[in-house]
C-alpha cells in the first residue's frame, strides 16, 4: 500500500507533506528512540507519541519513511523542517499508538 | 555567583562544530558566568581542553555530561576534578550500545584541544540510551563522586515528565527547568535554569545565580574550583516551587 493511502485511510492530519510515495511494507510502535533504533529494521512507518526532531534523525537511519504522531501531540516546526529535509512524512492523529497500530496492521494485509 | 551547569560542545552529535570547548569558555566568560559546567551526551572527553581554557579565563570548572538512562532521561552528572569525571565517563561508554555515529545523518563528535584543533573523533553514537536505568544513576555517580540533576524536567522531550509523565523522587541535588516557575510537580526540589547550549548563541541564555555566601566565594574564587559538597549544598539553597 502507498503511503498517500495509508494516510487517506487512516483520516490524519498531514503535517509533513513532502514524501517519496513509496509502498509501505510495516510499521513499528515504540516511544523509544534507542527501541526504534536497535529494532526497528526497514520498519516504514513509525508509530508514536514522540514528537520531536530527534525522532526525524533515527527514522533516516532505519528507513522510516511515514511518522505516525499519536494523541494529536503537539509537533515542533524544527521536527517538522528535518522531515522535510529528510523527505520523512509526518501525520497526527488523535488515537493512540494502540489504535493505530492496529489499524495500520489491517491495512497492510497483517491477519 | 552566576552559574551554568549545562552546556554541550562539538563533541555532542546535536551539538554545533562551531561550540569549541574555547568558544564556549571565552562565551561564557564574557558574559560573566563563573562557574561553568560542560556537559555533553554521555561523554566528559572534552573535558581536558574544558580544564585548561577555565583557568586561563578565571572560570570555576565543573566537570560532567548529559547522560541518557534507559528510559531516555537526560540527567546531568556533575564532578568537581577532571579525573573524577573521566573516570565516570570510562564507565558510562562501557555503558554504550555499540551503536556507530552516522556523522551525516546525526551529526559530528570531534574531540578538539584548547586551541580548536580537532584531535580525534567519538565512534560510537553518543545520543544512545545508556545500559543504567534512572534508579541506578544518582548511587553509581555518587560512587565516582559527583552528584546529578535531572535536566529540562518540563521539556516535551528526554525528560522525565516526557519519558515517565510525572517527577520521580530520587537523590536529585536539584532539577533543572526550562522555565520557572514549573509547569509540572517538582516535588519541592530545588529547582535551577541551565542554558542546554548547542550553539554559541546559546551561552548564557538560562544561567542561574548559585546562592553562596562572602565566605564560600572567596574560598572559590582563591581556589578557581568548587567542591562538590559545596555545589550541592548551594544547589539545595535554591528556590523551590
Amino acid at each position: 500500500m502507498k503511503i498517500s493511502d495509508v494516510i487517506k485511510a487512516l483520516n490524519c492530519e498531514v503535517v509533513q507533506g513532502q514524501f517519496e510515495n513509496t509502498e509501505l511494507e510495516g510499521a513499528y510502535t515504540s516511544d523509544l528512540l534507542s527501541d526504534v533504533m536497535a529494532n526497528a529494521k526497514s520498519a516504514g512507518a513509525l508509530i508514536t507519541i514522540q514528537a520531536h526532531k530527534n525522532t526525524v534523525a533515527v527514522a533516516t537511519l532505519v528507513n522510516i519513511s511515514l511518522i505516525i504522531i499519536c494523541n494529536s501531540r503537539p509537533i515542533p516546526e524544527d521536527m517538522i523542517d528535518a522531515a522535510r529535509e529528510e523527505g520523512v512524512a509526518i501525520v497526527r492523529t488523535a488515537e493512540n499508538q494502540f489504535m493505530t497500530s492496529g489499524r495500520l496492521f489491517a491495512l497492510l494485509g497483517y491477519t | 555567583m552566576l552559574a551554568d551547569l549545562h552546556n554541550h560542545s562539538c563533541l555532542s552529535p546535536c551539538g554545533s562544530l562551531d561550540l569549541s570547548p574555547l568558544v564556549l569558555v571565552e562565551r561564557a566568560a564574557g558574559r560573566g558566568i563563573q562557574i561553568l559546567a560542560l556537559t555533553d551526551h554521555n561523554t566528559c572527553a572534552n573535558c581536558p581542553s574544558f580544564a585548561k581554557l577555565c583557568s586561563e579565563n578565571k572560570v570555576v570548572p565543573v566537570f560532567g555530561m548529559e547522560a541518557t538512562t534507559r528510559e531516555e532521561v537526560h540527567v546531568l552528572c556533575l564532578f568537581d576534578t577532571l579525573e573524577k569525571a573521566l573516570s565516570w565517563s570510562e564507565r558510562v561508554y562501557s555503558l554504550l550500545p555499540p551503536i556507530p555515529n552516522d556523522p551525516e545523518r546525526l551529526g559530528d563528535q570531534v574531540i578538539v584541544n584548547e586551541n580548536d584543533e580537532i584531535e580525534g573523533e567519538v565512534d560510537v553514537y553518543l545520543g544512545s540510551a545508556l545500559e543504567m536505568g534512572l534508579d541506578e544513576i544518582g548511587p553509581l555517580a555518587e560512587q565516582y563522586g559527583g552528584i546529578v540533576i535531572p535536566a529540562h524536567v518540563d521539556r516535551p522531550a528526554f525528560s522525565m515528565t516526557s519519558q515517565l509523565g510525572f517527577v520521580s523522587p530520587g537523590p536529585w541535588a536539584a532539577l533543572e527547568c526550562v522555565r520557572l516557575p514549573p509547569t509540572v510537580d517538582t516535588r519541592g526540589y530545588p529547582l535551577i535554569t541551565g542554558s542546554d547550549a548547542h550553539y554559541p548563541e546559546h551561552v548564557g541564555r538560562r544561567s542561574f545565580e548559585l546562592p553562596l555566601d562572602d565566605e564560600e566565594q572567596k574560598e572559590v574564587k582563591a581556589a578557581g574550583k568548587i567542591d562538590i559538597a559545596l555545589l550541592g549544598s548551594a544547589l539545595r539553597r535554591c528556590r523551590k516551587a
